[in-house]
């Protein structure tokens, strides 16, 4: 009948949107062929410009068709004049534009323009940082204009302090800027190139650190930005990398050596008394191409004699490094040490200016807690500022924080716990070094995991007792010296870091999660000193045949208890 | 109103799916190389020789990597090295580190970096791929990297991450 639209069925439909995308596949096809066989006939034509053209326009992020372009630009320059040069190119930058404008993120078209820009021969720098203005305002982390805008800043020469004031302008309009923000933090260390660390920022009096940043949490605290870029603020620059100790042993003619960053074993010498030695450095697990800790044996006789004194040195190539240890008559064994303090392991060492100027910023602080308690960042910003303070004169604070912190963000409550774990670690390790002793305890804290194992390479008894560990993982090895463990009342089922511990006589495991104790009895038989197991109330004990296994395993266990 | 870089957390609903559908999963990206007369995937060409990387360790971690034909795979990495030594992401286009970087991750993955030119391929790009790639390669002087997650094995064992391959 007449003036009826017809009306199409789901099938035509379906049918007619495969045969569009049909034909737009061929179209592509075709393009992209003609490019490709063109290429590789070496022609450089205006075709060749108007079909990468019209394929870059729906698909920027096909790299090798801007290769191709630029190589006919680059031929055009050789035979066009620097007027028409300047035209092509011009050309080319709103090209680029309407590509960004389809998708700004493209790393194709942002290349080419910065490309382009580089090769004009009357670049408009002005024009360029306008472009960053306006796509930054439509999208403030788009990394791919602020990598532009660093090359446009560094080309046209644009001072440091006026993007600083840029930085200024787009913080103070929106807080919420983690882009800007991490710009400014690469900005400030350009102020002040010759200092050096910690951070010069620190340093800098007369510009209150926190104002602009304080402004930001105050304002709207639960935006994450300005709190990372406050902790930025309050960070330490790298540590040294160092030897950090030297153990030696005459029963064992064994040497241990720790390093400040786990290391592989290419470029460490030993030399004795003056004499290079031959040795095969190991690390303290198989699992280990890079450790922190390395061992190695001199042959048997070499240091065995305890009425000679002998001179050690272990020589790191890689930095230019070495450590001496002397090995006095008399003595056993011998070691050379640098304090956890003296490492600045866990804090820098304060100036008395960046002292009051951190406690003026952990009372800021506190005071915002106290109008915003359920805020995580306050808390947790509160806990490193106890930390580069004074992290033992803290401690019971910290614990109290932490817990508060576990009820107000329940989601990341395991992040906390370990985290609380590492900084109970830490002050362990002070406590330890302050009282200078080899004993390293530790119970009933909480603990969820353990770190910085590297330092205990000198403890001879450890005491890890009542808290919620689950493993000893296999940097427990790093235990060179130990003698004791105990680890009773956690959750441990994995034993795999006990392992090859050459003095280690007592493991008291009482009230554990142990049940697969087969996969263990490996690394237990490697410790040859090991006289005392404590195995009760352990899952495994409920197993058939356990005991005759043990003995039969683990013969020198003389002192059994399931 | 300043909005702010808010934390997101997401509820998930107590009805909400338990269960990781994994051969569901591994029959999409079995499947998804056959899409030859699709436009998106005609278009997405440009990064063929990466897609290929992440559908294998995907099959790979869920142990369905028989599945992929391996020897059409490594005749495409083959037809995709260049003179220069490096490899581009399909056939006839260019060499570059990224998809160069893909296919010696999908040969180490296959034990198969002999397919192609070794020496050739150890290029001066002296930027974290490139120096992955020296070590995938077998580079004594550059620490051990995961193929899989592609970090060095020393950061892995620090975090406490060593993934157990399902393989």
């Amino acid at each position: 009948q007449h003036g009826r639209v017809k009306i199409k069925t789901t099938a035509q439909q379906e049918e007619e949107k495969r045969k569009e995308r049909e034909k737009k596949l061929k179209i592509y096809v075709a393009a992209r062929d003609a490019c490709f066989s063109k290429r590789n006939e070496g022609i450089w034509d205006d075709e060749a410009l108007q079909l990468t053209q019209q394929l870059l326009s729906s698909n920027p992020d096909f790299a090798t068709l801007w290769n191709y372009r630029r190589e006919i630009l680059m031929h055009l320059e050789t035979v066009k004049d620097k007027d028409e040069v300047q035209k092509i190119y011009e050309a080319e930058l709103s090209f680029t534009e309407s590509c960004l404008k389809v998708n700004p993120k493209s790393y194709g078209s942002w290349h080419h323009r910065g490309w382009v820009s580089a090769r004009l021969p009357r670049p408009d720098w002005a024009r360029e940082l306008t472009l960053c203005d306006r796509c930054l305002s439509l999208d403030d982390r788009n990394f791919h204009c602020w990598d532009y805008r660093r090359m446009v800043v560094k080309m046209s020469g644009v001072p440091v302090d006026q993007e600083l004031a840029f930085t200024d302008r787009l913080i103070g309009s929106n807080f919420s800027n983690y882009s800007s923000w991490h710009y400014r933090s690469t900005l400030l260390p350009l102020l002040h190139p010759e200092s050096p660390d910690p951070p010069p920022h620190l340093l800098l009096k007369p510009i209150p650190i926190g104002s602009l940043v304080q402004n930001a949490f105050f304002t709207d605290p639960n935006d994450q930005s300005a709190w990372f870029y406050y902790r930025w603020l309050l960070g330490r620059a790298e540590r040294e990398e160092m030897i950090s100790c030297v153990y030696v042993n005459r029963d064992e003619e064994r040497v241990a050596v720790a390093f400040s960053r786990p290391v592989n074993s290419v470029g460490l010498f030993l030399v004795l008394d003056g004499q290079p030695q031959r040795v095969e450095w190991r690390s303290v697990h198989p699992r280990f191409k890079q450790s922190p800790v390395w061992i190695c044996n001199l042959p048997p006789g070499t240091i065995s004699d305890i009425t000679n004194e002998r001179n050690l040195t272990v020589h790191w190539t890689e930095k230019h490094t070495h450590r001496d240890c002397a090995l006095y008559t008399g003595r056993t064994e011998s070691w050379c040490r640098d304090s956890a303090t003296d490492q600045e392991l866990f804090r820098s060492e304060l100036s008395v200016e960046k002292t009051s100027v951190l406690q003026s910023e952990l009372q800021s602080v506190k005071q915002l807690q106290e109008l915003e308690p359920l805020n995580k960042w306050c808390l947790l910003t509160i806990i490193l500022l106890m930390r580069a303070l004074d992290p033992l004169g803290y401690e019971q604070e910290m614990l109290a924080h932490f817990r508060t912190l576990k009820e107000v963000d329940s989601m990341r409550s395991a992040y906390y716990s370990d985290l609380c774990s590492k900084f109970m670690i830490e002050n362990t390790i002070l406590k330890m070094e302050y009282a200078e002793v080899r004993v390293f305890s530790i119970s009933d804290k909480n603990l969820t995991t353990l770190c910085h194992l590297d330092q205990l390479l000198l403890v001879t008894h450890i005491n890890l007792s009542s808290n919620h560990l689950q493993r000893l993982p296999p940097q427990f090895a790093m235990l060179q010296c130990l003698e004791v463990l105990e680890a009773d009342n956690n959750a441990i089922e994995n034993l795999e870091g006990v392992y090859h511990l050459p003095k280690l006589e007592e493991v008291l495991l009482k009230n554990n999660s142990i049940l697969k104790l087969v996969v263990y009895l490996q690394t237990l038989a490697s410790c040859p000193k090991l006289k005392r197991l404590d195995l009760r109330g352990n899952p495994v004990t409920q197993t058939a045949n356990v005991e005759s296994e043990l003995a039969e395993l683990l013969p020198s266990v003389t002192d059994l208890l399931l | 109103m300043l909005t702010g870089t808010q934390v997101k957390d997401v509820i998930i609903k107590p009805d909400a799916p338990s269960t990781l559908l994994l051969e569901k999963h591994a029959d999409y990206i079995a499947a998804y190389g056959s899409k030859k007369d699709d436009y998106e995937y005609t278009l997405s060409e440009y990064l063929r020789m990466s897609g290929i990387y992440w559908g294998l360790t995907v099959m790979d971690l869920m142990g369905e990597l028989p599945r992929m034909n391996q020897q059409e795979i490594v005749d495409f990495i083959k037809a995709c090295q260049h003179e220069c030594g490096g490899i581009s992401a399909s056939i006839g286009h260019d060499p570059h580190l990224l998809y160069t970087l893909s296919a010696v991750q999908i040969l180490c993955l296959y034990d198969s970096v002999d397919a192609i030119d070794v020496d050739k391929v150890v290029d001066p790009f002296h930027t974290l791929f490139g120096v992955a790639g020296l070590s995938l390669l077998g580079d004594e002087q550059i620490k051990p990297v995961n193929p899989v997650l592609c970090m060095p094995e020393d950061v892995l064992q620090r975090i406490g991450l060593q993934p157990d391959l399902l393989s």
